[in-house]
């Protein structure tokens, strides 16, 4: 079974095809063009959405063409239908749907955040983990019962990925800013004290961000430092708290802020203390990707047949925890 | 001294206090955590936790004695309740309990207390009565947001851990709440956890 899927959430295009032989899933090709902001800028949607736009033909032939497959090879194309930016997610619903219709291929919505999972459980073969979920769109940690993702815990307000991009941003830097604020951070390890705000098993990190942006004056260092400090600590602790509550003996970690070492550092030792084990999505895989929606489509389609073409939505809003999971 | 569980945040010892059974708290250094950080966490925490423990005694609501408190361990030494959380009772028994958690749950926010972690493993059955127990993220509050937001993480943990009841349990915990609270604080707090739950990510806009 060979499958193509299309990503284009926010800032990311992406095309990949992926071979399922029964529960085996082979990334064939991956190719991502990622849409980059002026410093200090956020995603602007309508730019974003013209850069996918213009680059989803060539990153299509290119993902066909690493693959070593045509289209008429492809038993089934799936895109992801949300939560992102209308804007862009209609660019990779259009190139799903102009695909599925010419060539009568069958067609797969995918959500996106089921999609980080999926493909974190391939790779890192993670059987039955609390996931936390951490990215630009989400801040969220999930545990699977009963044919669905239920959530243990969440952020009430911004997701970690704002809270450093939205920091980064006011240093200058452009987005995503994770890097950059990590760099620095290693420079120095004076820590200056901020708001930490930990409720039960969710996080509230807009106070933290307020505050970090006051100490920025005396040291840029200082103020990336102290707040990966503080936040990281502050997912830790949550994390901790759900592993202790759920008993879960795994902890799988996805989204673009898995790539982010001194988070899984932390991580890691509070899997130590809890005899558990630790995955995290391999870098080129934890951030946006095609490969992602492919493979959540691949899943579905053990079950489903897909969708007509009337039926293929896009929606901003969509959270993973109204998806039924029937594969 | 046994160990008897590694708790998210602390461990949990069984021990004895002028020869009874006790329990012994001890909220370790987190090695992961910048060491500011950590002593300012784990003393704030073991202070409040002693100290709302205790008050709430005063309002009818059962929790363990607490014997006593090592600020420089951040431990607490209290009253062993040997019972079962109410986490890993059987379904029908958590329904029924629903009520009697709701119950206390307002009788806290009624006289300004907010729980801050309220999950199914902090409440204990013992002889038929229900224990509430870690007050470390507890705080003395009487403003409506945080009496919702003790609100919406129980209703998260029904939602998750106990998927299959979620409904009954969460109307009875509602009805429980409502007796206690009374009619007008009920609807203002409950009309407010709707608002956090759709300042979540990707909550469906109406």
């Amino acid at each position: 079974m060979i499958g193509l899927g299309v990503e284009s959430t926010a800032h990311t295009f992406s095309c990949a095809i992926l071979e399922k032989k029964g529960k085996q899933g082979k990334i064939l090709s991956d190719v991502r063009k990622i849409y980059r902001p002026p410093e200090g800028e956020g995603i602007h949607p309508r730019e974003a959405s013209r850069h996918h736009v213009e680059n989803s033909a060539i990153v299509l032939s290119e993902c066909l063409q690493e693959a070593g497959v045509t289209i008429k090879d492809l038993d089934i194309v799936s895109y992801a239908a949300g939560p992102g930016l209308g804007p862009c997610l209609r660019v990779g619903a259009v190139v799903a749907r102009s695909l599925a219709s010419y060539y009568n291929i069958p067609i797969y919505p995918v959500n996106h955040a089921i999609g980080h999972i999926e493909l974190g459980k391939l790779l890192t073969g993670a059987k039955n983990p609390l996931v936390l979920l951490v990215s630009g769109g989400h801040t969220m940690l999930l545990a699977f019962l009963n044919k669905q993702w239920r959530v243990f815990g969440e952020t009430l307000d911004i997701t970690l990925g704002q809270l450093l991009d939205q920091f980064g941003r006011s240093l200058g830097f452009a987005s995503p800013c994770g890097k950059n604020i990590e760099d620095l951070a290693l420079s120095t390890s004076n820590y200056v004290l901020l708001p930490y705000s930990v409720k039960g098993n969710d996080v509230s990190f807009s106070g933290l961000l307020s505050a970090t942006k006051s100490i920025v004056q005396k040291s840029k260092a200082d103020a990336c430092f102290s707040l990966q400090e503080t936040a990281f600590a502050m997912i830790s602790e949550t994390v901790e708290r759900a592993l202790s509550f759920t008993r879960k003996k795994e902890l799988l970690v996805v989204g673009g802020v898995a790539a982010n070492k001194r988070l899984s550092e932390m991580l890691q030792d509070v899997c130590k203390r809890h005899g558990c084990k630790f995955f995290v999505a391999p870098q080129k895989y934890a951030g946006d990707c095609g490969s992602q929606i492919c493979w959540t489509g691949l899943l579905e389609s053990q079950v489903k047949k897909g969708v007509s073409l009337e039926e293929t939505f896009v929606t901003q809003s969509w959270r993973l925890d109204s998806v039924k999971v029937d594969y | 001294m046994k160990l008897l569980k590694k708790g998210a945040e602390a461990d949990i010892y069984l021990t004895r206090w002028d020869n009874l059974p006790a329990i012994l708290k001890v909220r370790k250094a987190k090695r992961y955590r910048n060491p500011i950080l950590d002593a300012k966490i784990r003393k704030q925490r073991t202070i409040k936790e002693s100290q709302i423990i205790s008050e709430v005694k005063s309002y009818g609501i059962p929790t363990p004695l607490v014997y006593y408190v090592n600020l420089k361990k951040s431990s607490i030494t209290m009253q062993e309740i040997p019972g079962k959380p109410v986490h890993d009772l059987p379904d029908s028994k958590i329904i029924e309990l629903s009520t009697e958690i709701g119950r206390l749950v307002g009788m806290m926010h009624k006289n300004g207390i907010m729980h801050g972690d309220l999950t199914t493993s902090n409440f204990i059955l013992y002889k038929n009565k229900v224990y509430v127990i870690d007050f470390g993220l507890s705080q003395k509050t009487i403003k409506p947001e945080d009496h919702a937001v003790d609100l919406r993480l129980i209703k998260e943990i029904l939602n998750s851990a106990h998927a299959k009841i979620m409904e009954s349990t969460w109307k009875n915990f509602l009805l429980g709440y409502k007796s206690v609270v009374g009619p007008t604080n009920y609807a203002k707090i409950t009309n407010l956890v709707s608002v956090i739950e759709s300042r979540g990510r990707y909550a469906t806009v109406v």
